[in-house]
């Protein structure tokens, strides 16, 4: 499954990259996370409750930063296991273009395997709900972002 | 008084009997919900398992933690593969010959695999427990296509391989790889490769029978309980063969057959399904014993369709050979069989690819050759024969879309094809080049009634009218004329060839008459919807002169049924209704002694007249069989012990092979994909009608599956072995919505071997029907060019054919 889109971010460049990589930003924008614990500059864990149709599940699982592009670029990769719901695999290629000084565009290319039930109700729910949280987690992110540019 | 001036016709009317239109005697229960199903079954104390399945397609198990589950409240234990293991029940045999984890022993070899069984006061409990139990997983290659899998150096089945990784011989001899499972031939091969190299026109085509599912509206269950004080075990299910169930349930645990007690309750669709050995049958068995409470498993919709029994799965390699004026010469099929990772497919133990080499179909070939090739892959094991007898859908799609593709090399009508290639009726019993011998059939007429009844010229008119519009712009759809004639083979089956598991495929009845003169007749078979209980009855009363309403009919019990294999496979009329006309014809020969007793002469100066004997000659002077009942309790009679009662286990000699001609007429929009079935014509022949109602109904049924299947229905899987087609969102069922009204005829060709001369009729309108749908999408595209698209022929897969063949601009 992948997925693709970009938004535009009303903010630097820099300071789009910092909160990438902040904790405290992810923990707020991505939909379910009930906890994000930083390990190194580079390792995550996560637990996030998810919701596709009728199955819902706390996913536990790891995130690894690799920051190697900064600031034009960002991956990502992680995985989860939701017990009997299923388990899920992913990584993201974020790039960071400036518009201007204070507009960044955010583009992201994303990656996702899921098995288990998760996987078995169908690729259209599936799809349909990660581009839907995906795109959540970047509308959170900006407005979060720019609330901070602007406090 | 009454007696004398009642006509012929009207005492024939008041049996009921063969060719009575009578109605279903359990659909007043079924209709007003006072079935018996198996998830109606409540005992006392009794406990619900479910089990922890695996999510991953391939995987190692490096650790099961079931500590947090068992303190869920209502959770009282949980088994793992370890706690089975001590009683040698962590695997059991296959019906195939193979042997299947019960649950995971080490490692997964299919997405839903059964990993523990969690063992609780209630489902919910048990769905609770489910959750808590923490499994470790070690990711493992996938491989979902059989013929990676052949070329994989990932080997699927440690247990199938030697020290050194060489794959061991299996129940079909020598394999090939270590994902190989068994090589099947039939035919000449030599010859068939001769011929066809030396023909005039030789025809081609790659063909993929997607995997499928029977999904029966009921799924799979039991309840198993185990009496600690009289170390009896009962055991309610939905087993399409309760006797042969019993038999493996006390081989495979020890437990005395007289100890054990099957109980087919009222089964909701079965379509084979139902007729293998679940590991949820095994677990409520040793949670029950554990337990020593009732423990019952049934399983969801997901588990259904995602882990017992999927059918079909064949990938298949045809080359046709003929003369250039049409008749055929030869016929070369290499199946590729995706069998899962354990080969449960049910058939005949001799037959591993089923009776797949009757693929000559209704055509008189004179060289055949046939290689099928099992293969482990990482899906759900089964095979089962989805509404058909052992993969003869397989084997009759085959046929009948080489015709069609042999027709295009041609450039010939299909249905002329077809006809000057027929088996003649004068050729009956006709023994095919793969071997089986065909006992009757009439395929000419049915084909001459089929067509005119069409109007097919008239038909090809208009779609040749439909191809000139459609180039011209003026319509967006086409018209498709799909034609089938398919020959089934049924009622397996004699002894000498067909087992299961060492089984033989006979079956049997038991009759009693009662003094009043009703009866109880009781089968080693079991209904699933087939209207047992109805037609058995019918046959029983043409034999013995009692009227069919006062006849029950009992199946499913095998503490009171006779020994018999069960039913699927079309064998239920072939071989208990043999036995049953069998055991009628005892009875009415013990009766017979019995009226010329009571007319005062001799055996042989007495005759049946369809409800009494009468004196030869003396019509006025007669017993009736209620008559002769009463008094074979009641009256002594020299030389004859009471009672009147009679059992036959009927080996039937042959197989029946029947056979049916269906058109189909379709509409096809080119930019949508959308099928409309404008017209269905079935003509079925399935010998004696016993039943015209019911055999209506079947073909109905049978139709609709195939609708299902040619049009849609499928299991699919993605790369990394997800099933992608889990629930009924995404599986096809039909509904009214997509059901066309159906037309149906026949023609009868009685059996010559079977006692009534019937030859069964459930399965032949979904043999039949596949190709018929499928023939008429691909007709609609032929004359752009298309020569064959797999199945299922969904709107998507529709309208990608359209867009391949450039008709979309």
């Amino acid at each position: 499954m992948e997925l693709n889109d970009e938004i535009t971010i009303n903010a630097p460049r820099d300071r789009v990259y910092a909160a990438l990589n902040d904790p405290e930003v992810l923990k707020r924008c991505i939909p379910g996370c009930e906890e994000l614990v930083k390990h190194s500059d580079t390792e995550l864990e996560a637990r996030v409750v998810l919701k596709v149709g009728p199955v819902k599940a706390k996913f536990g699982g790891t995130v690894t930063l690799d920051t190697a592009g900064a600031p034009e670029s960002f991956s990502l990769t992680g995985q989860g296991n939701g017990g009997a719901a299923g388990h899920a695999k992913g990584g993201a290629d974020v790039t960071l273009t400036a518009l201007d000084p204070d507009t960044t565009l955010l583009r992201y290319d994303a990656k996702a395997e899921v098995s288990g039930k998760l996987a078995q109700l169908g690729s259209r729910l599936i799809q349909g709900t990660a581009r839907k949280l995906a795109a959540k987690f970047f509308e959170n992110f900006a407005e979060v972002v720019e609330e901070r540019v602007a406090g | 008084m009454k007696d004398e001036v009642e006509s012929r016709e009207d005492r024939v009317g008041k049996l009921k009997g063969l060719g009575c239109s009578r109605k279903r005697v359990e659909d007043a229960r079924f209709t007003q919900g006072k079935g018996n199903y198996v998830d109606d079954i409540k005992l006392d104390g009794m406990l619900f398992g479910d089990f922890v399945r695996s999510p991953y397609a391939h995987a190692r198990i490096t650790g099961i933690n079931i500590d947090a589950a068992l303190k869920v409240p209502g959770v009282l234990a949980v088994l793992t593969a370890k706690d089975l293991e001590p009683l040698g029940l962590h695997w059991m045999p296959t019906l195939a010959g193979d042997r299947q984890m019960v649950l995971a022993d080490g490692k997964v070899l299919f997405q839903g695999q059964e990993v523990a069984f969690v063992v609780a006061e209630d489902r919910y409990a048990a769905a609770d427990g489910i959750e808590a139990v923490e499994v470790e997983y070690e990711e493992l290659p996938v491989l979902v296509n059989p013929f990676e899998s052949l070329k994989s150096d990932v080997v699927l089945r440690e247990d199938t391989v030697d020290e050194d990784g060489a794959p061991k011989d299996g129940a079909h001899g020598p394999r090939k790889h270590h994902n190989h499972i068994f090589t099947w031939e039939a035919g000449d091969r030599d010859t068939t490769e001769q011929v066809i190299s030396e023909a005039e026109v030789v025809a081609e085509s790659d063909m993929y029978y997607h995997r499928t599912h029977p999904c029966p509206l009921e799924t799979c269950g039991c309840v198993a309980s185990m009496d600690k004080v009289n170390g009896k075990l009962t055991l309610w299910g939905t087993f399409q063969a309760p006797h042969a169930i019993r038999t493996v349930v006390s081989l495979i645990s020890g437990i005395e057959e007289h100890n054990i007690r099957v109980i087919s309750p009222d089964i909701g669709g079965g379509f084979g399904n139902k007729v293998g050995a679940y590991p949820g049958y095994v677990c409520s068995v040793v949670a029950s014993i554990v337990t020593g409470k009732p423990v019952k498993w049934i399983e969801d919709r997901m588990d259904n369709l995602m882990t017992t029994a999927f059918a079909r799965d064949y990938h298949m390699t045809g080359r046709i050979s003929a003369t250039k004026d049409g008749k055929i010469t030869g016929l070369h099929c290499h199946v590729t069989a995706d069998h899962g990772g354990f080969d449960a497919c049910a058939d005949p133990t001799k037959f591993p690819a089923g009776f797949m080499n009757i693929c000559t179909g209704s055509y008189d070939i004179p060289t055949a050759f046939l290689e099928v090739d099992g293969v482990y892959t990482n899906k759900a094991p089964g095979g089962v024969s989805y509404r058909c007898s052992f993969r003869v859908t397989e084997a009759v799609y085959f046929i009948e879309r080489m015709i069609e593709v042999l027709a295009i090399k041609l450039n010939m009508d299909a249905a002329e094809l077809r006809r000057i290639n027929f088996i003649r009726k004068e050729q009956f019993p006709y023994t095919a080049a793969l071997g089986w011998e065909y006992d009757s059939g009439d395929y000419h007429t049915a084909w001459e009634k089929a067509l005119k009844a069409v109007d097919y010229e008239g038909l090809r008119a208009e779609q040749a009218q439909r191809i000139e519009d459609f180039k011209a712009g003026k319509t967006r759809k086409l018209m498709g004329i799909g034609l089938s004639f398919f020959t089934e083979i049924v009622g397996a089956g004699p002894v000498k060839n067909c087992d299961i598991l060492g089984l033989g495929m006979f079956d049997s009845c038991e009759i009693r008459i009662h003094p009043t003169g009703s009866a109880i007749a009781r089968l080693g078979t079991i209904s699933q919807g087939q209207g047992h209980a109805t037609t058995f009855a019918q046959i029983l009363a043409s034999e013995i002169g009692l009227p069919a309403d006062s006849i029950t009919i009992e199946e499913g019990d095998t503490d009171t049924a006779p020994y018999g294999l069960g039913t699927y496979g079309s064998r239920s009329t072939p071989v208990a209704g043999a036995a049953t006309a069998m055991a009628g014809r005892k009875i009415r020969a013990k009766a017979q002694m019995i009226a010329a007793y009571l007319l005062e002469v001799h055996d042989d100066d007495v005759e049946f007249d369809v409800d009494r004997f009468v004196v030869k000659g003396a019509p006025e002077r007669f017993k009736t069989m209620k008559e002769i009942a009463f008094a074979a309790y009641n009256q002594a009679i020299p030389g004859i012990e009471p009672g009147l009662e009679a059992v036959s286990y009927y080996d039937p000699p042959n197989m029946t092979y029947p056979f049916g001609a269906y058109v189909c007429v379709m509409d096809i929009d080119v930019d949508t994909g959308v099928p409309e079935i404008r017209r269905f014509y079935a003509l079925d022949d399935c010998g004696t009608r016993i039943n015209p109602m019911i055999i209506e109904g079947q073909v109905h049924g049978g139709l609709t599956e195939a609708l299902a299947v040619a049009l849609g229905q499928e299991i699919a899987y993605d790369d990394m072995g997800n099933v992608k087609t889990g629930t009924l969102m995404d599986f096809f069922l039909p509904t009214a919505w997509e059901v066309p009204n159906y037309e149906t005829d026949h023609t009868v060709t009685p059996s010559p071997h079977h006692p009534i001369g019937a030859k069964g009729v459930g399965e032949s309108p979904h043999v039949g029907g596949v190709p018929c749908f499928s023939n008429a999408v691909q007709d609609a595209f032929r004359p752009f060019g298309n020569v064959h698209t797999n199945m299922p022929h969904d709107h998507w897969r529709i309208w990608k054919t359209a867009h391949d063949l450039g008709l979309h601009g």
